[in-house]
């Protein structure tokens, strides 16, 4: 099944840029949502040229907009509550709908709904989504040997990356074995995923961890005889199969990606 | 035990669960001393290093090692990835790695498939993928530990074609554990028969495998040819002799040789009425014009309209490749997947109606690896587990467990450690731990994974009993045409989302052709009984004792 954070695979600009020229798509926008942002509109709009920015690599990408929605629709019970807590909570701004009267210490009244904390809470659902844009783009788009590739060729060691990788696919392994664990627990009439939480807690998962623990021995058993029948921890120097190559690319991507985050920064900082 | 291995040979280890195989491969590949423990006495050596002495990286370079479950060995996220691995940890330069790679990947037939994610291969690409593997480091031996235990037919037969090109293309020598006597004969320059950890025969395959006796002792499954071979030998003039034969149509041809000079003389005997055919029971289980999709894009659909009615006190046989629809057809049943077309009726009751939990009271469900349930401190708190969530009440409980212990064998054992059990007996577990719900109609999917020859027909022996003590309905999925032909009355062949034949037992393997379109046979008794169909024999016999009793000692 596809799902936001597997790889598509296809031929696209950005699928042919450098790993580490999107790692810093993914590092310039972490720093563009750690900027401090007040509830102006200068603030919505350096926050929205990003995002508009990571759509568009989205579409070349050929990430299609349903993956967006999905994404979406998954934090829209978050924006929903952050709208709605900065819109009571929020000091300052002018009164939208006064429900009564409920100050708090600090002089938000809780009982009253603000333009600016309708406004602030909004900017925060935008900071999220600008947030979590950028690591599917880079996941959807770059093969896993890519990226130990560009860990090993930033100096990561060889054990290193592959304890990612095996991590990964274990992750994968764990997901599976615990879906047929819980699937042989219903066929005993134990049905976990019906259960009240609290049932949940006491007792509901002792039937389904204590197998997946010793299953998860035993894989790991054979994934030792594997990767030692394979000379894995031998003393030669690995060879580095997965050829990465800088090109035009990601000379124009850099210069791209530069341009628009000084642009963000200078409607945030100087634009009025 | 003494065994040595000639640059290019190719030796099949054959043994019950428990005789030894695996504890061998570990010698040779150096695990044991560098994985598991043990000690030793005599002298191993392996390309002119002795295992013992060396790191596994080092031996790794001259012996690798192919495990039975090719989900294990899978890691990297390309097959490209995967095979370049081995290699790459040699620090081969990379334009000798890409070559190897290459090259691997058409001997194993996997050739175009490089950047394919693991992850999407069919269980015998797995475990070709596993084999191609370990052959870009150029091993001078390779050990393959039962590799095509977990296959279905088609993937056993893409593994064992590898290995044929393996042999072909290689210098390399191979030892091979497995329990498929008939699938190896054609195949390997020397068997093994291992017994308790010894050697009880060692020699070219058409000897060691016309050693009925000494095999069925040692728990390993003879060949049918061998079976039917042995026992018409007495009646040969003095200087014939038969080798079992990898080939049914040859065997047949060497049974029609003697039938035409008179050595061999043919009973007529009516053909058994197939089992299935006075099962009048009412219909206790009813698909009508099911149809499930999973999700994705584009979305699979795995049944395609399939109605079916299963009658009371039947013994039914699921068959067909995998992917064709088996499984979910069985999770349908049971109320894990539930169906977007199409109703399931139990005795008229519509299952969508019902909790899983509730359904298994009527239906049964056992799976392939009992290790998916098993959590509890004892075999009795196992099965109270089930009654505890059905909310039988608990002056019941310990009747309901004295009777399902006791009804798969395991009474002695009650207060033991699941996990202390073998396999074989963890599985009986999970069968009692099922039935204990009570349901009407038991499901047993491939009881005869990773077990040995007697281990194979536990379970089915288990069902045929429960069935004729209890009248229980039964379907048993199986990739085992000899053990469906020997228990189950009614067969199901499934193909792509399809039911695509369904009839008695009998009759579906006598449409060979359609068979062969699922990639299946039928059990090599049936395709003797055809091959000799041209000399009055009945091309629809089931078992070697059914061919047997058609054969008697002739005129010359």
């Amino acid at each position: 099944m596809q799902t936001i954070f597997s790889y598509i695979d296809r031929d696209t600009f950005v699928h042919r840029l450098h790993p580490v020229t999107k790692l810093g798509h993914v590092l310039l926008t972490l720093i563009i949502i750690l900027i401090p942002y007040g509830p102006t509109l200068e603030s919505a709009l350096a926050l929205s040229v990003w995002l508009a920015f990571s759509a568009v690599l989205w579409g070349i990408a050929g990430i299609s907009l349903r993956q967006f929605w999905s994404l979406f629709k998954i934090l829209l019970a978050t924006f929903v509550f952050l709208i709605l807590i900065q819109g009571f909570m929020y000091r300052g701004g002018e009164p939208l709908l006064v429900l009564g009267h409920l100050p708090i210490s600090g002089g938000a009244d809780l009982g009253v709904v603000t333009d600016a904390g309708l406004l602030f809470g909004l900017l925060l659902c935008v900071r999220v989504l600008v947030a979590v844009s950028a690591l599917p783009l880079f996941i959807s788009t770059t093969t896993i040997s890519r990226v130990m590739a560009a860990l090993n060729s930033m100096g990561v060691p060889n054990r290193f990356t592959f304890m990612f990788v095996s991590s990964l696919s274990f992750t994968n392994l764990i997901f599976e074995m615990w879906n047929s664990i819980i699937e042989a627990q219903k066929l005993r009439a134990f049905d976990i995923e019906s259960m009240p939480l609290w049932q949940r807690a006491r007792r509901a998962y002792v039937p389904v961890i204590v197998p997946l623990i010793l299953l998860l021995f035993r894989k790991g058993n054979d994934l030792e005889v594997a990767l030692k029948s394979r000379a894995f921890g031998s003393t030669h120097r690995p060879t580095q199969v997965e050829v990465l190559e800088v090109t035009w690319r990601d000379h124009l991507m850099v210069a791209v990606m530069l341009g628009v985050f000084g642009l963000c920064l200078w409607i945030r900082l100087f634009w009025k | 035990m003494n065994l040595t291995i000639s640059r290019g040979e190719f030796v099949a280890v054959f043994g019950a669960n428990g005789a030894g195989k695996s504890t061998l491969c570990y010698l040779l590949s150096g695990m044991i001393p560098n994985i598991y423990g043990g000690r030793r006495r005599g002298r191993v050596e392996v390309c002119g290093i002795d295992p013992w002495d060396h790191p596994i990286n080092e031996i790794a370079q001259r012996c690798c090692m192919v495990l039975q479950d090719p989900e294990a060995q899978l890691f990297m996220p390309s097959l490209e990835m995967e095979l370049a691995f081995g290699p790459a940890n040699l620090g081969v330069p990379r334009e000798e790695i890409m070559r190897r790679v290459e090259e691997a990947l058409e001997v194993v037939g996997l050739k175009g498939l490089n950047r394919r994610n693991t992850n999407a291969l069919s269980g015998g690409q797995k475990q070709r993928a596993a084999l191609a593997s370990v052959l870009t480091i150029l091993p001078d031996l390779l050990v393959l530990d039962e590799p095509t235990s977990q296959l279905d037919p088609l993937g056993t037969k893409e593994v064992l074609e590898a290995i044929r090109n393996v042999r072909e293309g290689h210098q390399v020598s191979i030892l091979m554990t497995t329990h498929k006597t008939e699938e190896v004969m054609g195949l390997v320059d020397r068997c093994m028969v291992l017994k308790e950890g010894r050697v009880v025969a060692l020699g070219p395959p058409e000897e060691v495998l016309s050693q009925v006796d000494l095999l069925e002792e040692a728990g390993v499954q003879p060949p049918t040819t061998a079976r039917v071979f042995s026992a018409v030998s007495p009646w040969l003039p003095r200087g014939e002799a038969l080798r079992p034969e990898a080939d049914p149509d040859r065997a047949a041809g060497s049974l029609r040789r003697l039938l035409g000079a008179g050595a061999l003389r043919l009973v007529p005997r009516e053909v058994p009425e197939s089992p299935g055919a006075d099962a009048v029971g009412e219909p206790i289980l009813q698909v009508q014009e099911v149809t499930f999709s999973y999700p994705g894009t584009p979305p699979v659909t795995a049944l395609k309209e399939v109605s079916l009615d299963i009658r009371q006190g039947e013994f039914v046989g699921l068959i067909g490749q995998n992917g064709s629809g088996k499984s979910t057809l069985v999770k349908a049943l049971v109320g894990l997947l539930r169906p977007q077309r199409g109703r399931i009726l139990f005795k008229g009751e519509d299952l969508s109606r019902l909790s899983v939990g509730n359904i298994a009271t009527r239906v049964g469900l056992v799976l392939q690896n009992p290790d998916y349930q098993l959590f509890s401190i004892s075999a009795e708190r196992e099965i109270a587990f089930g009654l505890e969530n059905i909310g039988l009440a608990p002056e019941r409980r310990e009747e309901r467990i004295h009777e399902v212990l006791e009804m798969v064998g395991l009474e002695h054992v009650r207060e033991t450690f699941p996990f202390k059990l073998s396999f074989g007996d963890r599985r009986k577990l999970a069968v009692a731990a099922v039935l204990a719900l009570g349901p009407e109609v038991l499901i047993m999917d491939e009881p005869t994974t990773a077990q040995d020859y007697r281990g194979r027909y536990l379970l089915a022996e288990l069902a045929q009993r429960l069935r004729e003590r209890d009248d229980r309905t039964i379907i048993m999925i199986s990739h085992d045409m000899d053990l469906i032909a020997r228990y189950a009355d009614r067969l199901v062949v499934m193909y792509e989302g399809r039911v695509l034949l369904d009839g008695p037992t009998r009759e579906v393997f006598r449409e060979a052709e359609a068979l062969r379109k699922t990639f299946l046979a039928p059990p090599t008794a049936t395709q003797l009984a055809a091959g000799l169909a041209s000399e009055g024999m009945p091309a629809d016999l089931l078992t070697v004792d059914e061919l047997l009793a058609r054969l008697e000692k002739g005129g010359h």
